[in-house]
Protein backbone atom coordinates (compact mmCIF):
# COMPACT_ATOMS: atom_id res chain seq x y z
CA UNK A 1 0.00 0.00 0.00
CA UNK A 2 1.21 3.47 -0.76
CA UNK A 3 -1.03 5.63 1.40
CA UNK A 4 0.85 8.12 3.65
CA UNK A 5 1.05 7.13 7.31
CA UNK A 6 -0.96 10.16 8.43
CA UNK A 7 -3.83 9.13 6.16
CA UNK A 8 -3.67 5.55 7.31
CA UNK A 9 -3.74 6.62 10.95
CA UNK A 10 -6.65 8.99 10.36
CA UNK A 11 -8.65 6.25 8.69
CA UNK A 12 -7.74 3.63 11.30
CA UNK A 13 -8.69 5.95 14.16
CA UNK A 14 -11.92 6.88 12.44
CA UNK A 15 -12.93 3.25 11.84
CA UNK A 16 -12.10 2.28 15.44
CA UNK A 17 -14.10 5.24 16.75
CA UNK A 18 -17.12 4.20 14.70
CA UNK A 19 -16.85 0.65 15.95
CA UNK A 20 -16.45 1.72 19.57
CA UNK A 21 -19.52 3.93 19.16
CA UNK A 22 -21.36 0.82 17.93
CA UNK A 23 -22.33 2.43 14.61
CA UNK A 24 -23.53 -0.30 12.28
CA UNK A 25 -23.23 1.91 9.20
CA UNK A 26 -20.69 4.64 8.65
CA UNK A 27 -19.19 6.32 5.58
CA UNK A 28 -15.54 6.10 4.64
CA UNK A 29 -15.29 8.09 1.41
CA UNK A 30 -17.80 10.68 0.28
CA UNK A 31 -18.21 10.59 -3.49
CA UNK A 32 -18.91 14.25 -4.19
CA UNK A 33 -20.08 15.05 -7.70
CA UNK A 34 -20.28 18.83 -8.10
CA UNK A 35 -21.21 18.53 -11.79
CA UNK A 36 -21.80 16.04 -14.59
CA UNK A 37 -20.16 18.05 -17.38
CA UNK A 38 -17.09 16.57 -18.97
CA UNK A 39 -14.65 17.46 -21.74
CA UNK A 40 -14.50 13.85 -22.87
CA UNK A 41 -17.27 11.51 -23.91
CA UNK A 42 -16.00 8.05 -23.09
CA UNK A 43 -18.15 5.21 -24.32
CA UNK A 44 -19.67 3.35 -21.42
CA UNK A 45 -19.85 6.43 -19.19
CA UNK A 46 -23.43 7.01 -18.06
CA UNK A 47 -22.40 9.96 -15.89
CA UNK A 48 -22.47 12.47 -18.72
CA UNK A 49 -25.67 11.40 -20.43
CA UNK A 50 -28.08 14.07 -19.29
CA UNK A 51 -30.06 16.84 -20.96
CA UNK A 52 -28.41 20.23 -21.42
CA UNK A 53 -29.92 21.92 -18.37
CA UNK A 54 -28.46 19.24 -16.10
CA UNK A 55 -25.03 19.36 -17.74
CA UNK A 56 -24.98 23.15 -17.34
CA UNK A 57 -25.82 22.98 -13.64
CA UNK A 58 -23.42 22.48 -10.75
CA UNK A 59 -23.52 22.48 -6.99
CA UNK A 60 -22.40 25.53 -5.05
CA UNK A 61 -19.32 25.18 -2.85
CA UNK A 62 -21.57 25.78 0.14
CA UNK A 63 -23.80 22.85 -0.75
CA UNK A 64 -20.74 20.66 -1.28
CA UNK A 65 -19.33 21.62 2.12
CA UNK A 66 -22.67 21.11 3.85
CA UNK A 67 -22.74 17.58 2.41
CA UNK A 68 -19.16 16.95 3.54
CA UNK A 69 -19.94 18.12 7.07
CA UNK A 70 -23.20 16.21 7.20
CA UNK A 71 -21.55 12.99 6.05
CA UNK A 72 -18.41 13.21 8.20
CA UNK A 73 -16.32 10.76 6.12
CA UNK A 74 -12.56 11.31 6.49
CA UNK A 75 -11.98 11.07 2.73
CA UNK A 76 -13.67 12.90 -0.12
CA UNK A 77 -13.42 11.74 -3.68
CA UNK A 78 -14.44 14.26 -6.33
CA UNK A 79 -15.41 12.47 -9.50
CA UNK A 80 -17.78 13.88 -12.06
CA UNK A 81 -18.10 14.76 -14.86
CA UNK A 82 -14.72 16.40 -14.96
CA UNK A 83 -14.12 18.25 -11.69
CA UNK A 84 -11.55 20.55 -13.27
CA UNK A 85 -14.44 22.04 -15.28
CA UNK A 86 -16.15 23.02 -12.03
CA UNK A 87 -15.66 26.79 -11.85
CA UNK A 88 -15.03 26.73 -8.09
CA UNK A 89 -12.82 23.66 -7.88
CA UNK A 90 -9.90 25.67 -6.40
CA UNK A 91 -12.01 27.06 -3.56
CA UNK A 92 -13.72 23.73 -2.92
CA UNK A 93 -10.42 21.88 -2.59
CA UNK A 94 -8.99 24.61 -0.36
CA UNK A 95 -11.98 24.35 1.98
CA UNK A 96 -11.77 20.57 2.11
CA UNK A 97 -8.06 20.63 2.86
CA UNK A 98 -8.71 23.19 5.60
CA UNK A 99 -11.17 20.66 7.07
CA UNK A 100 -8.38 18.04 6.95
CA UNK A 101 -10.27 15.84 4.56
CA UNK A 102 -8.17 13.58 2.36
CA UNK A 103 -9.25 14.66 -1.10
CA UNK A 104 -8.99 12.55 -4.24
CA UNK A 105 -9.64 14.77 -7.22
CA UNK A 106 -10.51 12.31 -9.99
CA UNK A 107 -9.61 13.84 -13.32
CA UNK A 108 -9.01 12.84 -16.90
CA UNK A 109 -6.10 15.34 -16.67
CA UNK A 110 -6.87 17.08 -19.96
CA UNK A 111 -7.08 20.40 -18.11
CA UNK A 112 -4.67 19.58 -15.32
CA UNK A 113 -1.52 21.23 -16.66
CA UNK A 114 -3.39 24.49 -17.36
CA UNK A 115 -4.98 24.52 -13.89
CA UNK A 116 -1.61 23.86 -12.25
CA UNK A 117 -0.03 26.68 -14.25
CA UNK A 118 -2.89 28.95 -13.12
CA UNK A 119 -1.85 28.20 -9.54
CA UNK A 120 -5.28 26.87 -8.63
CA UNK A 121 -3.97 24.28 -6.18
CA UNK A 122 -1.28 24.01 -3.55
CA UNK A 123 0.51 20.74 -2.79
CA UNK A 124 -0.73 19.11 0.40
CA UNK A 125 -0.76 15.70 2.05
CA UNK A 126 -4.52 16.09 1.96
CA UNK A 127 -4.76 16.47 -1.81
CA UNK A 128 -4.17 13.80 -4.46
CA UNK A 129 -4.89 14.02 -8.14
CA UNK A 130 -6.36 10.69 -9.08
CA UNK A 131 -5.79 10.53 -12.81
CA UNK A 132 -8.06 8.41 -14.96
CA UNK A 133 -5.78 6.00 -16.85
CA UNK A 134 -7.36 2.93 -18.40
CA UNK A 135 -4.11 1.38 -19.56
CA UNK A 136 -1.24 2.14 -21.89
CA UNK A 137 -1.60 4.63 -24.78
CA UNK A 138 -3.57 2.39 -27.12
CA UNK A 139 -5.97 1.03 -24.50
CA UNK A 140 -6.48 4.36 -22.78
CA UNK A 141 -7.14 6.39 -25.91
CA UNK A 142 -9.56 3.74 -27.04
CA UNK A 143 -11.39 3.74 -23.69
CA UNK A 144 -11.76 7.54 -23.67
CA UNK A 145 -12.66 7.61 -27.37
CA UNK A 146 -10.04 10.22 -28.24
CA UNK A 147 -6.51 9.92 -29.49
CA UNK A 148 -3.80 11.82 -27.66
CA UNK A 149 -5.40 11.82 -24.21
CA UNK A 150 -2.91 9.35 -22.78
CA UNK A 151 0.01 11.61 -23.73
CA UNK A 152 -1.76 14.67 -22.32
CA UNK A 153 -2.39 12.83 -19.06
CA UNK A 154 1.22 11.64 -18.79
CA UNK A 155 2.46 15.17 -19.40
CA UNK A 156 0.09 16.53 -16.71
CA UNK A 157 1.13 13.83 -14.24
CA UNK A 158 4.79 14.75 -14.74
CA UNK A 159 3.99 18.42 -14.18
CA UNK A 160 1.96 17.71 -11.04
CA UNK A 161 4.73 15.53 -9.61
CA UNK A 162 7.34 18.16 -10.48
CA UNK A 163 5.31 20.67 -8.49
CA UNK A 164 5.19 18.39 -5.47
CA UNK A 165 1.62 17.12 -5.68
CA UNK A 166 0.47 13.66 -4.71
CA UNK A 167 -0.62 11.81 -7.84
CA UNK A 168 -2.35 8.46 -8.10
CA UNK A 169 -4.02 6.76 -11.04
CA UNK A 170 -7.45 5.15 -11.26
CA UNK A 171 -8.10 2.44 -13.77
CA UNK A 172 -11.37 0.82 -14.73
CA UNK A 173 -10.91 -2.48 -16.47
CA UNK A 174 -13.23 -3.48 -19.24
CA UNK A 175 -13.90 -6.80 -20.83
CA UNK A 176 -11.03 -7.95 -22.97
CA UNK A 177 -8.34 -6.27 -20.86
CA UNK A 178 -4.97 -7.90 -21.38
CA UNK A 179 -3.23 -8.83 -18.10
CA UNK A 180 0.25 -8.66 -19.62
CA UNK A 181 -0.39 -5.19 -21.03
CA UNK A 182 -1.74 -4.18 -17.61
CA UNK A 183 1.45 -5.37 -15.95
CA UNK A 184 3.38 -3.20 -18.42
CA UNK A 185 1.02 -0.37 -17.55
CA UNK A 186 1.76 -0.77 -13.81
CA UNK A 187 5.49 -0.61 -14.60
CA UNK A 188 4.97 2.49 -16.74
CA UNK A 189 3.03 4.28 -14.00
CA UNK A 190 5.68 3.43 -11.42
CA UNK A 191 8.36 4.71 -13.83
CA UNK A 192 6.41 7.95 -14.05
CA UNK A 193 6.64 8.25 -10.28
CA UNK A 194 3.00 8.14 -9.21
CA UNK A 195 2.38 7.46 -5.54
CA UNK A 196 0.04 4.56 -6.13
CA UNK A 197 -2.53 3.04 -8.45
CA UNK A 198 -6.18 2.14 -8.01
CA UNK A 199 -7.87 -0.50 -10.12
CA UNK A 200 -11.44 -1.65 -10.31
CA UNK A 201 -13.50 -3.72 -12.68
CA UNK A 202 -16.17 -1.90 -14.63
CA UNK A 203 -19.78 -2.47 -13.80
CA UNK A 204 -22.98 -3.13 -15.70
CA UNK A 205 -25.35 -0.68 -14.07
CA UNK A 206 -28.82 -0.04 -15.32
CA UNK A 207 -28.15 3.39 -16.79
CA UNK A 208 -24.78 2.50 -18.30
CA UNK A 209 -25.09 2.11 -22.01
CA UNK A 210 -22.84 -0.90 -22.36
CA UNK A 211 -23.72 -3.60 -19.97
CA UNK A 212 -22.26 -6.37 -22.04
CA UNK A 213 -18.86 -4.71 -22.09
CA UNK A 214 -18.12 -4.93 -18.44
CA UNK A 215 -16.45 -7.72 -16.69
CA UNK A 216 -18.43 -10.58 -15.31
CA UNK A 217 -17.42 -11.84 -11.94
CA UNK A 218 -15.66 -15.05 -12.87
CA UNK A 219 -13.77 -13.60 -15.74
CA UNK A 220 -12.79 -10.74 -13.49
CA UNK A 221 -11.22 -13.08 -10.90
CA UNK A 222 -9.25 -14.73 -13.65
CA UNK A 223 -8.09 -11.45 -15.10
CA UNK A 224 -7.03 -9.99 -11.76
CA UNK A 225 -5.29 -13.21 -10.72
CA UNK A 226 -3.19 -13.11 -13.86
CA UNK A 227 -2.57 -9.42 -13.48
CA UNK A 228 -1.48 -9.52 -9.84
CA UNK A 229 0.29 -12.88 -9.72
CA UNK A 230 3.91 -12.40 -8.61
CA UNK A 231 3.43 -8.66 -8.33
CA UNK A 232 6.55 -6.58 -8.86
CA UNK A 233 7.71 -5.22 -5.52
CA UNK A 234 7.78 -1.70 -6.87
CA UNK A 235 4.09 -1.70 -7.78
CA UNK A 236 2.23 0.43 -5.30
CA UNK A 237 -1.52 0.34 -4.98
CA UNK A 238 -3.47 3.07 -3.29
CA UNK A 239 -6.04 0.61 -2.03
CA UNK A 240 -6.43 -2.09 0.54
CA UNK A 241 -4.48 -5.29 -0.28
CA UNK A 242 -7.54 -7.20 0.92
CA UNK A 243 -9.61 -5.56 -1.83
CA UNK A 244 -7.02 -6.68 -4.38
CA UNK A 245 -7.21 -10.21 -2.96
CA UNK A 246 -10.98 -9.99 -3.26
CA UNK A 247 -10.63 -9.08 -6.93
CA UNK A 248 -8.44 -12.14 -7.39
CA UNK A 249 -11.11 -14.33 -5.80
CA UNK A 250 -8.93 -15.09 -2.76
CA UNK A 251 -11.15 -13.30 -0.29
CA UNK A 252 -14.91 -13.21 -0.06
CA UNK A 253 -16.58 -9.97 0.90
CA UNK A 254 -20.10 -8.57 0.90
CA UNK A 255 -20.77 -5.09 -0.40
CA UNK A 256 -20.90 -2.07 1.93
CA UNK A 257 -22.94 0.35 -0.20
CA UNK A 258 -23.13 3.05 2.48
CA UNK A 259 -19.30 3.05 2.77
CA UNK A 260 -18.86 5.38 -0.22
CA UNK A 261 -22.05 7.46 -0.27
CA UNK A 262 -22.65 9.70 -3.30
CA UNK A 263 -23.87 13.27 -3.22
CA UNK A 264 -24.73 15.33 -6.29
CA UNK A 265 -27.25 17.93 -7.50
CA UNK A 266 -30.03 15.35 -7.18
CA UNK A 267 -29.31 14.65 -3.50
CA UNK A 268 -27.94 11.57 -1.70
CA UNK A 269 -27.96 8.74 -4.18
CA UNK A 270 -29.53 5.41 -3.24
CA UNK A 271 -27.96 2.95 -2.69
CA UNK A 272 -24.44 3.52 -4.05
CA UNK A 273 -22.26 5.31 -6.55
CA UNK A 274 -23.28 2.96 -9.36
CA UNK A 275 -26.97 2.34 -8.98
CA UNK A 276 -29.36 5.25 -9.18
CA UNK A 277 -32.50 4.03 -7.49
CA UNK A 278 -33.57 7.39 -6.14
CA UNK A 279 -32.35 10.20 -3.91
CA UNK A 280 -32.66 11.12 -0.26
CA UNK A 281 -32.78 14.70 0.98
CA UNK A 282 -30.22 14.21 3.75
CA UNK A 283 -27.46 11.76 4.66
CA UNK A 284 -29.44 10.73 7.73
CA UNK A 285 -32.46 10.00 5.55
CA UNK A 286 -30.24 8.00 3.17
CA UNK A 287 -28.92 5.85 6.02
CA UNK A 288 -32.28 5.41 7.71
CA UNK A 289 -34.64 4.93 4.81
CA UNK A 290 -32.65 3.03 2.16
CA UNK A 291 -33.64 -0.63 2.05
CA UNK A 292 -30.03 -1.82 2.40
CA UNK A 293 -31.13 -5.44 2.63
CA UNK A 294 -32.14 -5.19 -1.05
CA UNK A 295 -28.52 -4.66 -2.16
CA UNK A 296 -25.31 -6.64 -2.19
CA UNK A 297 -24.76 -10.15 -3.44
CA UNK A 298 -26.58 -11.96 -0.66
CA UNK A 299 -29.71 -9.91 -1.38
CA UNK A 300 -30.14 -11.76 -4.66
CA UNK A 301 -30.55 -8.42 -6.41
CA UNK A 302 -29.68 -9.01 -10.06
CA UNK A 303 -28.00 -5.65 -10.34
CA UNK A 304 -25.56 -6.59 -7.58
CA UNK A 305 -24.85 -10.13 -8.68
CA UNK A 306 -21.68 -9.52 -10.66
CA UNK A 307 -20.58 -6.32 -9.02
CA UNK A 308 -17.04 -6.17 -7.62
CA UNK A 309 -16.57 -2.46 -7.90
CA UNK A 310 -14.28 -0.65 -5.48
CA UNK A 311 -16.93 1.74 -4.17
CA UNK A 312 -18.90 -1.20 -2.77
CA UNK A 313 -16.13 -3.53 -1.68
CA UNK A 314 -13.17 -1.37 -0.74
CA UNK A 315 -15.03 -0.06 2.35
CA UNK A 316 -15.66 -3.68 3.34
CA UNK A 317 -11.95 -4.41 2.99
CA UNK A 318 -11.01 -1.37 5.09
CA UNK A 319 -13.60 -2.25 7.71
CA UNK A 320 -12.19 -5.77 7.81
CA UNK A 321 -8.61 -4.50 8.10
CA UNK A 322 -9.23 -2.25 11.06
CA UNK A 323 -12.12 -4.19 12.52
CA UNK A 324 -10.54 -7.57 13.19
CA UNK A 325 -7.13 -8.89 14.20
CA UNK A 326 -7.24 -11.35 11.35
CA UNK A 327 -8.02 -8.65 8.81
CA UNK A 328 -5.26 -6.47 10.23
CA UNK A 329 -2.77 -9.34 10.17
CA UNK A 330 -3.65 -10.28 6.57
CA UNK A 331 -3.26 -6.68 5.43
CA UNK A 332 0.08 -6.28 7.19
CA UNK A 333 1.38 -9.57 5.76
CA UNK A 334 0.31 -8.61 2.23
CA UNK A 335 1.81 -5.13 2.58
CA UNK A 336 5.12 -6.26 4.08
CA UNK A 337 5.65 -9.32 1.88
CA UNK A 338 4.41 -7.59 -1.28
CA UNK A 339 2.46 -10.78 -2.07
CA UNK A 340 -1.26 -10.83 -2.59
CA UNK B 1 -27.11 -3.88 -25.51
CA UNK B 2 -28.97 -2.27 -28.36
CA UNK B 3 -29.20 1.41 -29.05
CA UNK B 4 -32.98 1.35 -28.53
CA UNK B 5 -34.54 4.48 -27.13
CA UNK B 6 -37.87 5.51 -25.66
CA UNK B 7 -37.59 8.90 -27.35
CA UNK B 8 -40.99 9.91 -28.67
CA UNK B 9 -42.88 7.31 -26.60
CA UNK B 10 -46.28 8.52 -25.40
CA UNK B 11 -47.82 5.62 -23.50
CA UNK B 12 -51.45 5.63 -22.51
CA UNK B 13 -51.54 4.78 -18.83
CA UNK B 14 -53.96 1.96 -18.06
CA UNK B 15 -53.67 0.44 -21.54
CA UNK B 16 -51.17 -2.33 -20.94
CA UNK B 17 -48.92 -0.14 -18.84
CA UNK B 18 -49.38 1.17 -15.31
CA UNK B 19 -48.53 4.59 -13.96
CA UNK B 20 -45.81 3.04 -11.80
CA UNK B 21 -44.22 1.39 -14.82
CA UNK B 22 -44.25 4.57 -16.87
CA UNK B 23 -42.74 6.53 -13.97
CA UNK B 24 -39.99 3.92 -13.65
CA UNK B 25 -39.21 4.16 -17.36
CA UNK B 26 -39.21 7.96 -17.17
CA UNK B 27 -36.87 7.78 -14.17
CA UNK B 28 -34.46 5.63 -16.19
CA UNK B 29 -34.78 7.84 -19.26
CA UNK B 30 -31.84 10.15 -19.89
CA UNK B 31 -33.70 12.94 -21.68
CA UNK B 32 -36.45 15.35 -20.69
CA UNK B 33 -40.04 14.17 -20.38
CA UNK B 34 -43.36 16.00 -20.30
CA UNK B 35 -45.60 15.26 -17.36
CA UNK B 36 -49.31 15.89 -17.91
CA UNK B 37 -51.09 16.64 -14.65
CA UNK B 38 -54.62 15.67 -13.74
CA UNK B 39 -55.84 19.20 -14.56
CA UNK B 40 -54.26 19.01 -18.02
CA UNK B 41 -51.31 21.31 -17.23
CA UNK B 42 -48.03 20.15 -18.77
CA UNK B 43 -44.63 20.30 -17.18
CA UNK B 44 -41.43 19.51 -19.05
CA UNK B 45 -38.17 18.52 -17.40
CA UNK B 46 -35.67 15.89 -16.37
CA UNK B 47 -37.31 13.43 -14.01
CA UNK B 48 -34.46 12.54 -11.66
CA UNK B 49 -36.22 11.10 -8.65
CA UNK B 50 -39.22 9.06 -7.69
CA UNK B 51 -40.26 7.61 -4.37
CA UNK B 52 -43.03 5.08 -4.01
CA UNK B 53 -42.13 3.99 -0.47
CA UNK B 54 -43.74 7.01 1.16
CA UNK B 55 -47.39 7.63 2.09
CA UNK B 56 -47.78 10.08 -0.84
CA UNK B 57 -45.56 8.81 -3.70
CA UNK B 58 -43.95 11.56 -5.79
CA UNK B 59 -41.61 12.33 -8.67
CA UNK B 60 -39.14 15.22 -8.88
CA UNK B 61 -37.97 17.16 -11.94
CA UNK B 62 -35.60 19.91 -12.98
CA UNK B 63 -37.29 22.06 -15.62
CA UNK B 64 -35.57 22.97 -18.94
CA UNK B 65 -33.93 25.99 -17.25
CA UNK B 66 -32.46 23.76 -14.59
CA UNK B 67 -34.78 25.15 -11.94
CA UNK B 68 -36.20 22.84 -9.34
CA UNK B 69 -36.66 20.39 -7.92
CA UNK B 70 -40.37 20.44 -8.74
CA UNK B 71 -42.34 17.77 -6.95
CA UNK B 72 -45.45 16.12 -8.42
CA UNK B 73 -47.51 13.48 -6.65
CA UNK B 74 -48.21 10.22 -8.48
CA UNK B 75 -51.88 10.88 -7.81
CA UNK B 76 -51.63 14.08 -9.85
CA UNK B 77 -50.07 12.49 -12.97
CA UNK B 78 -52.33 11.75 -15.94
CA UNK B 79 -49.61 10.93 -18.49
CA UNK B 80 -45.88 11.12 -19.19
CA UNK B 81 -44.50 11.63 -22.69
CA UNK B 82 -40.87 11.02 -23.59
CA UNK B 83 -40.46 14.28 -25.47
CA UNK B 84 -36.79 15.18 -25.01
CA UNK B 85 -33.84 13.92 -27.01
CA UNK B 86 -32.29 10.79 -25.51
CA UNK B 87 -28.61 11.62 -24.88
CA UNK B 88 -27.82 7.94 -24.33
CA UNK B 89 -29.11 6.82 -27.72
CA UNK B 90 -26.45 5.83 -30.21
CA UNK B 91 -23.65 6.77 -27.82
CA UNK B 92 -22.78 3.32 -26.69
CA UNK B 93 -19.31 1.83 -26.58
CA UNK B 94 -20.48 -0.71 -29.14
CA UNK B 95 -21.52 2.08 -31.54
CA UNK B 96 -18.14 3.76 -31.08
CA UNK B 97 -16.28 0.52 -31.77
CA UNK B 98 -18.39 -0.05 -34.89
CA UNK B 99 -17.60 3.44 -36.16
CA UNK B 100 -13.91 2.98 -35.40
CA UNK B 101 -13.83 -0.33 -37.24
CA UNK B 102 -15.54 1.23 -40.26
CA UNK B 103 -13.08 4.11 -40.28
CA UNK B 104 -10.16 1.70 -40.07
CA UNK B 105 -11.51 -0.34 -42.96
CA UNK B 106 -12.03 2.79 -45.03
CA UNK B 107 -8.42 3.92 -44.58
CA UNK B 108 -6.84 0.49 -45.13
CA UNK B 109 -5.47 -0.02 -48.65
CA UNK B 110 -7.69 -2.43 -50.55
CA UNK B 111 -6.20 -5.60 -51.97
CA UNK B 112 -4.49 -4.89 -55.25
CA UNK B 113 -4.77 -1.14 -54.65
CA UNK B 114 -1.96 1.34 -55.25
S1 LIG C 1 -13.57 11.32 -18.37
FE1 LIG C 1 -14.77 10.27 -16.78
S2 LIG C 1 -16.62 11.49 -16.55
FE2 LIG C 1 -15.66 12.12 -18.47
S3 LIG C 1 -16.69 10.90 -20.01
FE3 LIG C 1 -14.83 9.81 -19.43
S4 LIG C 1 -15.44 8.40 -17.79
FE4 LIG C 1 -17.09 9.91 -18.05
S1 LIG D 1 -23.09 -4.67 -5.01
FE1 LIG D 1 -23.03 -2.76 -3.84
S2 LIG D 1 -21.77 -1.33 -5.03
FE2 LIG D 1 -22.38 -3.01 -6.37
S3 LIG D 1 -24.22 -2.27 -7.38
FE3 LIG D 1 -24.89 -3.45 -5.58
S4 LIG D 1 -25.09 -1.93 -3.96
FE4 LIG D 1 -23.90 -0.97 -5.59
Amino acid sequence: MSVPLSQMLTVATYVLRQRLAGRPRYPLVLMLEPLFRCNLACAGCGKIQYPAQILKKHLTVERCLAAVDECGAPMVSIPGGEPLMYPEIGRLVKELVARRKFVYLCTNAVLLRAKLEDGLFEPSTYLSFSVHMDGLREEHDEAVCRDGVFDEAVDAIREALRRGFRVTTNTTLFDGANPLRMREFFDAMMDLGVEGMMVSPGYSYSKAPDQEHFLRRQRAHELFSRMFSNPARRWKFNQSPLFLRFLMGKQDFECTPWGNPTYNMFGWQRPCYLLQEGYAGSFKELLETTRWEAYGRSSGNEKCRDCMVHCGYEPTAVHHTFGSWRGFRDSVVATVSGRL
Amino acid sequence: MTDETLEGWAPEIGRGVTLEEVVDRAFDYRGNVTVVRADGAELEGFLFNRDRDVPRPFVELFDPNGDGPLRILYADIRAIRFTGKDPAAGNSYAAWLRAKEQKKRATEPTAGGA
